[in-house]
């Protein structure tokens, strides 16, 4: 299947929708992206990790650091109220968008 | 809650940056870990699943780049990381640092001292209320040689009363005047101004008030308005000395006010009003309104009326002097003319080329300075050209090594700022130490807030600019070629080609201002070599007035000064001793007044004299040289008729080819505007130069102070003990008249400095210009030659072991040096030629053309370019060729 570029901005409206159910690591946001949009979209850590802190220094996501089994400090996300108000912000705003575009393609 | 986010984030970036890093450095290695385990859990061996993993992540040294570049405060930090690294690679780079630093702190210091004189003196405005309003009026006399004279009291009248386009005039006139009773007698130095002086001005008074109308009036008690320094030292600052009464002259004055202590007296330097008054009393022109017309003596200041400019106040006061040279005959057929100037523009009128063109000194001085600095930074850059092509190719932006750069520049531009604002402050003190007294402005200028905005401001400006030079060779960077070892030596020819014009433009310029110095230093000699008509070495001087109240007659007058030439005469080791109505070089307003010299010449045509009074044994006693006829002696006194000595160009003035002895000449001892007592000449002297050490100014005409007394009298004391005679000359004055003031003991040696001191401020200034632009110069030939000697070590390592002589190898660096200093020297010689013009109405006893100064600023330029290129070429060779060749 052939990947898609993402969309500038789309990122991190999709780095959001990873974290909507639970909090997880950079190497699980990149699989959890690749498996919700069923491998159209495979993220490199050189546009993941510049997003989840841009995220962080946004107050949209939280940073925590906890240990696993191994003794490894691992580094986990988790959403912010804020970012759940601009998750919703977004999604509602990506269908007004989803929709035109589909107008406009399907008229064509 | 956003904002706190934020706010926190911004914290731990600029607060914490290295945690932060660790941070990033754990969360990046357990990605690629993870991905690893991934990979190995999938069936791959480990070592391959861990570098596929690696592979996989890209290039973690740009992941942490971009990483970086997304934090809050991103720029801060990395502003503050840069001048971090910058100051890390200057302190592992101690002697180009040093270098660098030392040639900003010269350029940027010599830049601070000047800027804070130029700012004090052409750019602050007089510290008077809406001072751009006042202006200083002179009477044009250019016709008879006297091109700004003062005023008289009845054309003060004339100004108040005829001119629309002016608030008002007010007058001042400097004089001495007897201090007596609680304490030690004394005398001071005291401004005669009209009543609305102050006012005029918009000075107002520290303590009590300054003159007003009722002080006028004669029943009204004498009033005195005192300065804040004579106040301090001698009534302890008591404020309730305003309303007492003190006596100035035997007669009983009511202080009315004291000045504030920054009050100063900013009159032009010629107007012979010194800025340290002490006192001021009224003298009120109304009461002299019908004096002379030709009595001029009133400093006048005018304060237009606002939204007046200066031409339509010209035109106003020209109107006023075409009126009255009608009406009034005694002005002849010249008439009257008036100049008005802006009285700031005035005060600056003999300094401000002068500043202005050192302060274009000091430019291209800063100029000089930076590109040595951006040479040296281009010189370093080239030297680290794999060390950059290594970062580049492991990821590092090219608009990070900008940054860097700029880090760089700033770090160095900052170091140089504060050094350079230590140096200009000591370059300030230095100038302030020699500044001579006519330039009183001088003394408020200091390192404020402006100057250091005008420092910081230049060293930024030039920091990135210079900063911007080494990016050229960055950004050349192929990193390829340059890892390949050879690709550094294919950029260089351009930059050197440039360089090496630079550095012949600075040569040029170098030679230029030591050309200058020389020139100034050849006059200043001269100028100590003048012979101005008398020798000042070994006299001791003081002035002393005597009361009119107790010597009212010309008999007691002449007894006291008999009596006291006698009394000092006799004081141990003194060998003569007279006295003269002003000491040579003072700051006394010149006396002097019109002369006829031939019987029946009409008065029109009348020539000014300066005129002095003197007793007999004064000339003995200074040396002054007798051309013809006889100096005074005691017989020369009231009892016989009035004679005088002139000096030897009135008479070849008046009467020439013929001896001016037993010639009449009609002069004007009291100063009324008119030749009015006519003498007969009994000797005449050479010349003295006693208002301009290096200028032959107006014909002199010398009285018997027998016959025409002059008071106060500054005594010449030849011989005795220095040290001693002050208090012997205190005890014997004293002794005479307990009651005398004795004002201004010093050495006659100090005035005649003092008029030389503009001479030696010139020369100490072109001096100081020559040297820092030597060392500049030589600073700029070092580091071209280091930077080329240095992208050829190679080549001189297979030459020295190919078997070349250690001394080929150097005087091959040698001629580099001495190619540029020849180029340099030649242009700098022909650009001074002109310059040289420029300095010539500074120059005395030497011309512009002096072979000498040429010969003696080439010479000293060539040593030191020599010098300069002798460091890098013995470097060149102390190594050994294998070293050489294996650092490549």
């Amino acid at each position: 299947m052939a990947r898609t570029e993402l969309l500038k901005g789309t990122l991190d409206l999709l780095i959001l929708r990873t974290l909507e159910l639970e909090p997880r690591h950079g190497l699980g946001v990149a699989e959890r992206l690749e498996q919700i949009t069923r491998g159209t979209f495979s993220v490199k850590a050189g546009s993941l990790f510049p997003a989840l802190h841009r995220l962080e220094a946004d107050g949209l996501i939280a940073g925590d650091w906890t240990t696993n089994e191994e003794g490894r400090r691992i580094k986990s996300y988790a959403l912010t109220a804020a970012g759940r108000r601009r998750l919703a912000a977004e999604k509602k705003q990506w269908a007004r968008i989803a929709l035109a575009v589909a107008q406009v393609l399907g008229e064509a | 809650m956003r904002l706190r986010a934020r706010l926190v984030a911004l914290w731990r970036t600029l607060v914490r940056p290295s945690a932060l890093d660790r941070d990033l450095d754990d969360e990046l290695r357990a990605y690629v870990e993870l991905v690893a385990e991934k990979k190995i859990a999938a069936g791959m061996n480990s070592d391959a699943a861990r570098a596929d993993a690696r592979r996989d992540a890209g290039s973690l040294i740009r992941v942490k780049e971009e990483v970086r570049g997304v934090r809050a405060g991103h720029t801060i930090e990395a502003a503050a990381a840069e001048v971090r690294w910058a100051i890390r690679g200057l302190r592992r780079a101690p002697g180009f640092t040093a270098a660098a630093v030392a040639t900003l702190a010269l350029g940027i210091g010599a830049n601070t001292a000047i800027f804070s004189v130029v700012r004090a003196m052409l750019l602050a405005p007089l510290p008077y209320r809406d001072s751009s309003r006042l202006v200083f009026v002179w009477s044009d006399m250019t016709a008879i040689g006297y091109p700004r004279a003062p005023l008289s009291a009845p054309e003060l009248k004339d100004l108040r009363d005829r001119t629309s386009r002016f608030d008002g005039f007010g007058s001042i006139w400097s004089t001495s005047a007897a201090l007596t009773g609680d304490g030690d007698p004394e005398q001071l130095r005291v401004g005669l101004v009209s009543t609305n002086f102050f006012a005029l001005l918009g000075a107002d008074a520290a303590v009590g008030r300054t003159f007003a109308a009722d002080d006028e009036s004669t029943d009204a008690p004498r009033a005195i308005v005192l300065s804040h320094a004579l106040w301090q030292r001698r009534y302890g600052a008591d404020p309730s000395l305003v309303g007492r009464a003190i006596r100035i002259n035997g007669q009983t004055t009511t202080v009315v006010g004291v000045m504030p202590a920054e009050f100063r007296l900013l009159m032009p330097p010629d107007a012979a009003v010194p800025d340290d008054l002490q006192a001021f009393v009224l003298l009120n022109p109304q009461a002299l309104t019908n004096g002379p017309r030709g009595q001029q003596f009133l400093r006048v200041v005018g304060r237009m009326k606002r939204g007046v400019t200066l031409d339509e106040a010209r035109r106003d006061v020209d109107a006023v002097a075409a009126q009255i040279s009608r009406e009034f005959t005694s002005y002849g057929a010249n008439g009257r003319r008036f100049t008005i100037v802006g009285l700031q523009e005035d005060d600056v009128r003999e300094i401000r080329p002068v500043l202005l063109a050192l302060f274009g000194g000091v430019g291209i001085l800063l100029l000089l300075a930076c590109v040595n600095v951006a040479g040296l930074l281009v010189a370093r850059t080239a030297a680290r050209t794999r060390e950059t092509a290594l970062r580049l190719s492991l990821g590092a932006s090219r608009s990070r090594l900008l940054r860097q750069c700029l880090g760089e520049g700033l770090a160095l531009a900052s170091l140089g700022a504060a050094a350079g604002l230590a140096t200009g402050w000591a370059g300030l003190r230095l100038l302030l130490a020699l500044r001579p007294a006519p330039l009183h402005l001088l003394d408020a200028a200091s390192i404020d807030g402006a100057v250091l905005a005008f420092t910081m401001a230049t060293s930024v400006a030039w920091g990135v600019l210079f900063s911007l030079a080494p990016l050229v060779e960055l950004l050349r960077a192929d990193p390829m070629a340059a890892l390949q070892r050879d690709g550094r030596r294919a950029a260089g020819s351009v930059h050197y080609r440039l360089r090496s014009a630079l550095v012949i433009v600075q040569i040029a310029l170098g030679v230029v201002l030591l050309v200058g110095a020389a020139l100034m230093l050849r006059s200043f000699f001269a100028v100590q070599r003048v012979d101005p008509g008398f020798r000042a070495d070994g006299i001791t001087t003081f002035r002393i007035a005597l009361p009119a109240q107790r010597y009212r007659t010309a008999d007691a007058f002449n007894a006291f000064s008999r009596e006291l030439q006698a009394a000092l005469a006799a004081l141990p080791g003194v060998t003569a001793v007279g006295a003269l109505s002003h000491v040579p070089y003072d700051n006394v307003p010149n006396w002097g007044g019109p002369y006829l010299s031939q019987p029946g010449q009409p008065e029109s045509t009348a020539v000014m004299a300066d005129n002095r009074a003197v007793t007999p044994g004064l000339f003995e006693t200074i040396g002054v040289h007798l051309v013809d006829g006889r100096f005074f002696t005691e017989d020369d006194d009231a009892r016989r008729e009035s004679v005088v000595i002139v000096d030897d160009q009135l008479a070849r003035r008046s009467w020439p080819g013929q001896s001016a002895i037993g010639q009449r000449v009609a002069s004007d001892p009291f100063s009324t505007g008119h030749p009015v007592v006519w003498s007969t000449v009994v000797g005449v002297v050479r010349h003295l130069r006693h208002r301009s050490a290096l200028e032959d100014l107006g014909d002199q005409i010398y009285f018997s102070e027998r016959q025409v007394q002059r008071n106060p009298m500054a005594y010449f004391v030849r011989g005795g003990d220095p040290a001693a005679l002050p208090a012997a000359i205190r005890r014997t004055v004293a002794s005479l008249d307990g009651e005398l003031p004795i004002a201004e003991v010093r050495a006659f040696d100090e005035y005649v400095g003092a008029a030389r001191a503009s001479q030696r401020f010139a020369s100490v200034l072109a001096l100081t210009f020559a040297g820092v632009a030597l060392t500049l110069a030589a600073v700029g030939v070092y580091g071209l030659v280091a930077y080329a000697t240095a992208r050829r070590r190679y080549e001189f390592g297979v030459r020295l072991a190919l078997g070349a002589q250690p001394t080929h190898v150097r005087s091959a660096i040698l001629r580099e040096g001495a190619a540029l200093a020849t180029a340099g020297a030649a242009a700098g010689l022909v650009a001074s030629t002109f310059a040289a013009r420029v300095l010539a109405s500074q120059l005395y006893g030497v011309t512009a053309g002096d072979v000498a100064s040429y010969a003696a600023a080439t010479l000293a330029m060539v040593a030191a370019t020599l010098a300069a290129s002798w460091l890098p070429a013995r470097r060149a060779t102390a190594i050994s060729p294998i070293e050489a060749l294996r650092a490549e």
